[in-house]
């Protein structure tokens, strides 16, 4: 066991632990993104984000990815951790707005506005259909090509893979796809209005190809104007 | 071993290989076969010597005499005179910036001299391809040493104690570093040395490798058998082909004698070392992803802990150097640890690399000792900046470093000072930057690279960089808003904070210490829409426009000269002044010294070419009718080109504009200060014709304060006044006797001279200062009939004269005599008349806050100059005896008028102030720019409006069709400078001196515009011109 201080307190955890894993046993409530219990941690999104050490040495770690080390100090609501966390949100909402993950983790962070210019992207890169591919389904078929603002996920040379067995783990675990929302068209501010019944994921693959293999083969964009067109 | 007369060192460095320094050690080679010389005379290719930007360079041994920018045709000349008759060639030789007079000897230069070498010490010096010359220079006796009598913990305590901490940046303790990694379990270890440079303008390692390979391999032998490693990586970006070339050829002869591989030197110690060969990312130079890059994987970092020491490559505890700390191992075992703790500060010991570039007169790679000045790096082993420019900042640490401002030069560089004020040493790079940067362009620049080279895997960084490159961008462009200010700076902080590896917690450095220190830069490109340092284009359209304080569209009129059409060429000149008979004469022009085509040769003819618009393009002068203004009157005070300017402004806007000019010629400093060779009467005449033809009443002999005062105004129903008194009184120079009679301000002899008056003037003349009042005093009398000689006193060189240049050199061509590092220090007199003054010789010493030299007297170097006349001209001030005795105006310690500088309003209501009158001695363009803005306030005042201005991004008003150019115009590259009369023609007479260009030579010049006004959108130039 190891005993570190969590804002305040001194507790214990089992050695190997991540700060994150900690804060969950001691009921601390910590926004994540890229992380999923049943996969390995990435530590790409910075949502879970807690300050560590004092004075001058105080900084802001990845608590996904940070295992927890004897008589460190975690303090996971500062305002450094509030500051850097909400500027992560409206960063991801400036570039993905219409994913519900995301409107509803501004409502909940009180980030009330986008002053960037909003670009729609569709996809965040968290890298959660990366490791899906690549852990649970032993597949590996998507990686990440290019880095910087360049930096995309596909298939090696982008055509399609071998290895990809159409299983739909990507789609199912993807935050920016699944429960897209399509309301009212508020990519500034909270937008409430996932009322949309609308099939998702559709926009972000019809323009070359669908991870499911061919455009349409899944059902789910039939009967869409824009699919009726090919 | 074959013994030489002579050893020639010849640089092969990637810089002066690329200069070609192989082909010039060939021919050397054939031309010393050819002069039977080979016998006395070895050519040897060393490594890189630093002098990079000079290269090929040569050192001659044992004499050190030093060569630079050889070419092929040199070597004969080399051959015969030095190596045959035993006489240096000069020509060849280096010659620094200020001083005229070639150096010989390389360790006599200032860049040489003033360095510290340790790691770099075989620099220059040994063939890198040949390990035996390593071993010659001590190479390999700190590895027997160490293999042979201390213990591992004996080595680590050696490194400890000598402060040795990491070179690539982060400064941590190497000794701490060893010892963790050998305290670490395992039986497998590794050591790897960081190659992977990858910042712009920083080429430390790639030298270090190139000139020394040995030092880094033997320094990683001992890291090894200290940490207990048994394989070493050196990884390496493919971009160093050089560099892998020898560190290769290192390696294997290093494995040819055994030492490195198996049993090394029969100690059973195993070692062996692979090179690695990255492929040019920037991340990869982060550790974490340096080792993922050897495993085969991609460059992106993990997170720390567990930290490579406990758990690195391939899992095992792994050690990762740099390149320099690695090179710095052998000396500190072999000299002791004490040795090399005595260099540096408290917390940095040794020395450090620092590539030397930017705007700097010696770029190149130098090293010195911890704790030097950063104005020590500059200014005496760089050689100061270029082309007399002023230095801005310095930015050290890479592209995630900061840039240091002017009033921090004197800070001791290591690693903690250099934190504290937002920078980093990272692996030391060091850009000079001089007044021409934008550091918005900088840091927009640097932004680039970063979001470029961001792995990509943090949120923060890959769409951080990207958003604040996306803010400045738009800054740039002269979009952005104080709210994006704001938000930029909440982003940077956000992104150092959220960050996980070096790369993106150092990414907003750039950003963050812009802001600290030119934050002013920003906000004049967001609040004024200008770019101080002329350099962002989508604000400044062209430099020349944008540089001219009255917005005189260079480009356009140019364009139309080059066309053939001058009348519309002198119709885009009249449109934005009035006086552009006296611009085109007098105008310092601000607008050629940053002309585009200057940056890389020679910048155009402006201001000639804007004469030969006004004498060419006026056509027939009809006579113009005198306009009658009924508008509400103002009363403008002081007929200099501010008031005329504001005068004629106010006019066209419908005001009755009133001019009280206290001496019985209008003109003010243009007619009373610049002499008639400079600008003819008769063209400031038709000038002055024009601005009374606007509807100007123009009132001489009306004197502030003697005929009237502003209350006067005021009660007489002028509604606003603007002072424009000009700085017409000459400052004293505070020396014994300078009263006494002869002695004369320069003002009140070109006053006197120009009103026609008779001025007593004795047979030889001394001016003292080296401004334009200087000059002109200078050569107004040296054109007087009784004058033999003028004498020009100044302190110090001819580099630092604040006059213009091409004035200077006239007045050297008209035989005037100027005494530079010269300072009167007592007037000599006779009857209490001057017969001389005594002198005292000065030297340049340190670099001051203006970035210049300051003079320092030299001891007992007085002599006395005889002269009958002496003219004081060191610097003028308003003359405010004019306001009544209890004023209530705020005024300056400098006696000028104190106003809000965006309205030019003065304290009282109603009263604004412009030209020389607020700034002391300045420019004619300055003193009308005032006037012209001043018209705009006064007419807000008048109308009882907010003092707003709308400040929009310079575009020019019109297209011009470019001229279709044929082959060899734009080949043409040389200037038209207009002729001059001859020195003979110009003796004792005020004929003008300025010929101005003919027709032939002005269309070429024109021809050789870059035209950087075509390089704004076409929409924007038709939503300006609306």
């Amino acid at each position: 066991m190891i005993t570190f201080t969590l804002n305040g307190l001194e507790v214990q955890i089992e050695h190997g632990s991540t700060i994150l894993e900690a804060c969950k046993f001691y009921g601390i409530e910590i926004p994540t993104l890229c992380y999923n219990e049943g996969l390995s941690s990435y530590g790409g999104c910075r949502l879970c984000l807690v300050e560590i050490g004092e004075g001058e040495n105080a900084k802001l770690v990845s608590s996904c990815t940070y295992p927890v080390e004897q008589g460190l100090k975690v303090r996971t609501n500062t305002k450094r951790v509030i500051n850097a966390r909400k500027m992560m949100i409206e960063l991801l909402l400036s570039i993905c707005p219409s994913s519900k993950t995301i409107q509803d983790l501004a409502s909940k962070f009180n980030v009330r506005k986008v002053r960037f210019p909003v670009r729609h992207e569709d996809c965040i890169l968290c890298g959660l259909c990366v490791r899906m591919c690549k852990e649970q389904m032993q597949s590996g078929a998507i990686g990440f090509v290019e880095r910087g603002y360049k930096k995309k996920i596909m298939t090696p040379f982008n055509i399609k893979s071998d290895v990809c067995r159409l299983c739909g783990g990507c789609m199912y675990i993807c935050p920016a796809c699944q429960l897209r929302c399509q309301g009212p068209d508020a990519p500034t501010d909270v937008c409430n209005a996932c009322l949309s019944l609308e099939p998702t994921c559709i926009d972000v693959y019809d323009d070359y190809q669908c991870w499911m293999g061919t455009t349409g083969d899944c059902g789910t964009c039939e009967g869409r104007p824009d699919q009726k067109k090919k | 071993m074959k013994q030489h007369r002579m050893h020639l060192l010849i640089c092969a460095g990637t810089g002066c290989v690329a200069a070609g320094s192989f082909e010039i050690k060939k021919a050397l080679e054939k031309e010393i076969i050819k002069r039977k010389l080979q016998d006395e005379v070895a050519v040897i290719s060393t490594g890189c010597n630093g002098f990079c930007e000079r290269g090929p360079t040569m050192v001659v041994q044992p004499e050190g005499i030093f060569y630079i920018g050889l070419k092929k045709e040199d070597v004969p000349l080399i051959v015969r005179e030095h190596l045959l008759k035993g006489r240096p060639v000069k020509k060849l030789m280096y010659i620094p910036p200020i001083e005229e007079q070639p150096i010989p000897k390389l360790m006599d230069i200032g860049f040489f001299k003033h360095q510290r070498l340790i790691v770099l010490k075989n620099r220059g010096r040994l063939d890198p391809e040949n390990i035996d010359e390593y071993i010659a220079f001590d190479g390999y006796r700190a590895l027997e040493k160490v293999l042979a009598k201390i213990t591992p913990e004996k080595i680590i305590k050696e490194i400890k104690e000598s402060g040795l901490r990491g070179r690539g940046g982060a400064g941590f303790p190497t000794g701490l570093k060893w010892e963790i990694c050998r305290n670490a379990k395992g039986d497998v270890k590794y050591v790897v040395c960081n190659a992977d440079e990858g910042d712009p303008g920083a080429f430390m390692d790639r030298s270090v490798l190139e000139a020394d390979p040995h030092a880094v391999i033997e320094g990683m032998i001992i890291g090894a058998k200290a940490i207990g490693a048994q394989k070493g990586y050196i990884y390496v970006r493919t971009e160093y082909p050089l560099a892998l070339k020898r560190l290769n050829i290192a390696i294997d002869q290093a494995e040819t004698i055994g030492l490195l591989g198996k049993d090394i030197l029969g100690t059973g110690f195993n070692f062996s070392i692979e090179v690695v060969r990255g492929a040019g990312a920037f991340v990869s130079g982060e550790e974490t992803s340096l080792l993922a890059a050897i495993e085969g994987k991609i460059g992106v970092p993990k997170q720390r802990p567990p930290y490579p020491v406990q758990k690195g490559l391939f899992k095992k505890p792994t050690n990762i150097n740099n390149v320099e700390t690695w090179a710095n191992v052998p000396q500190i075992i072999l000299k002791g640890a004490k040795w090399f703790s005595e260099m540096g500060t408290e917390g940095s010991k040794g020395t450090k690399i620092f590539s030397l570039v930017g705007k700097i007169n010696n770029t190149g790679l130098v090293e010195v000792p911890m704790g030097i000045t950063l104005k020590e790096i500059i200014y005496d082993i760089g050689g100061g900046i270029p082309k007399n420019r002023k230095f801005k900042a310095v930015q050290t640490g890479g592209p995630s470093g900061g840039c240091i401002p002017n009033n921090l030069l004197d800070l001791p560089i290591d690693y903690e000072s250099l934190k504290n004020i937002g920078s980093m040493m990272g692996s030391g790079g060091m850009i000079v930057m001089d007044e021409d940067t934008c550091m918005i362009d900088i840091a927009k620049y640097f932004m680039n690279f970063l979001r470029d080279e961001s792995c990509g895997k943090c949120l923060s960084c890959r769409e951080g960089t990207q958003r604040m490159w996306e803010i400045l961008d738009k800054i740039t462009k002269g979009q952005g808003t104080m709210e994006d200010l704001e938000l930029l700076e909440e982003l940077a902080k956000a992104v150092r904070d959220a960050s996980m590896c070096g790369l993106g917690q150092s990414a907003a450095n750039p950003v963050l210490s812009t802001l600290r220190y030119f934050r002013d830069e920003y906000e004049a490109h967001i609040k004024y829409k200008t770019c101080p340092a002329v350099v962002c284009k989508e604000i400044i359209s062209s430099p020349c426009q944008h540089i001219c304080p009255i917005d005189t569209e260079a480009p356009q009129y140019i364009a139309y000269i080059a066309r053939g059409e001058f009348k519309k060429a002198y119709n885009i000149i009249l449109k934005d002044n009035p006086l552009l008979g006296v611009c085109s004469r007098v105008c310092h022009h601000p607008c050629e010294l940053k002309c585009r085509a200057g940056q890389g040769g020679d910048p155009i003819s402006i201001r000639a070419l804007k004469r030969f618009a006004v004498e060419h393009g006026n056509g027939k002068k009809t006579k113009r009718i005198k306009k009658k203004l009924t508008g509400k009157k103002v009363a403008i005070i002081g007929s200099g080109p501010s008031g005329l300017m504001a005068a004629y402004s106010l006019a066209q806007k419908g005001y009755a504009p009133t001019i009280f000019e206290a001496e019985p010629m209008t003109g003010g400093m243009l007619r009373l200060g610049i002499p008639e060779y400079r600008l003819p009467r008769t063209v400031l005449k038709e000038d002055i014709t024009r601005i009374i033809n606007a509807g100007v009443v123009i009132k001489t002999n009306k004197k502030l304060g003697r005929d009237f005062t502003t209350k006067d105004l005021f009660d007489k129903d002028y509604k606003a006044i603007y002072i424009a008194i000009g700085a017409h009184k000459s400052i004293k120079l505070a020396i014994p006797n300078e009263y006494a009679k002869g002695v004369i301000p320069s003002m009140e002899f070109l006053t006197q001279l120009h009103l026609g008056k008779k001025v007593k003037v004795g047979k030889v003349v001394g001016v003292i200062g080296g401004g334009n009042s200087a000059v002109d005093a200078a050569r107004a009398a040296n054109r007087l009939p009784d004058v033999e000689k003028v004498i020009i006193i100044y302190r110090r060189t001819r580099t630092e004269m604040p006059a213009y240049k091409e004035e200077v050199d006239n007045a050297i061509e008209e035989g005037i005599d100027i005494q530079f590092l010269t300072t009167p220090t007592n007037v000599i007199t006779k009857d209490d008349k001057v017969v001389g003054i005594e002198c005292i010789r000065m030297k340049l010493g340190g670099v001051d806050k203006s970035g210049r030299r300051r003079p320092i007297p030299i001891k007992d170097s007085n002599f006395i100059i005889e002269l009958n006349t002496l003219i004081q001209a060191i610097s003028e001030q308003p003359d405010i005896s004019c306001l009544e005795e209890k004023h209530e105006f705020n005024i300056s310690g400098w006696n000028t008028f104190v106003v809000n500088h965006e309205t030019l309003s003065t304290n009282i209501p109603g009263v604004f102030a412009g030209g020389d009158a607020i700034r002391g001695p300045s420019t004619v363009i300055q003193a009308m720019a005032d006037g012209k803005r001043v018209a705009e306030t006064i007419d807000k005042y008048i109308r009882g409006e907010k003092f707003e201005f709308r400040y929009e991004v310079t575009r020019p008003s019109i297209y011009v069709e470019p001229v279709k150019l044929k082959a060899e115009e734009i080949l043409e590259v040389s200037r038209q400078e207009s002729k001059n009369l001859s020195s003979e023609k110009r003796r004792k007479n005020f004929k003008e001196v300025d010929l101005g260009l003919d027709k032939k030579s002005a269309i070429k010049e024109a021809k050789r515009c870059l035209r950087c006004d075509l390089e704004v959108k076409k929409e924007d130039n038709k939503k300006e011109s609306k």
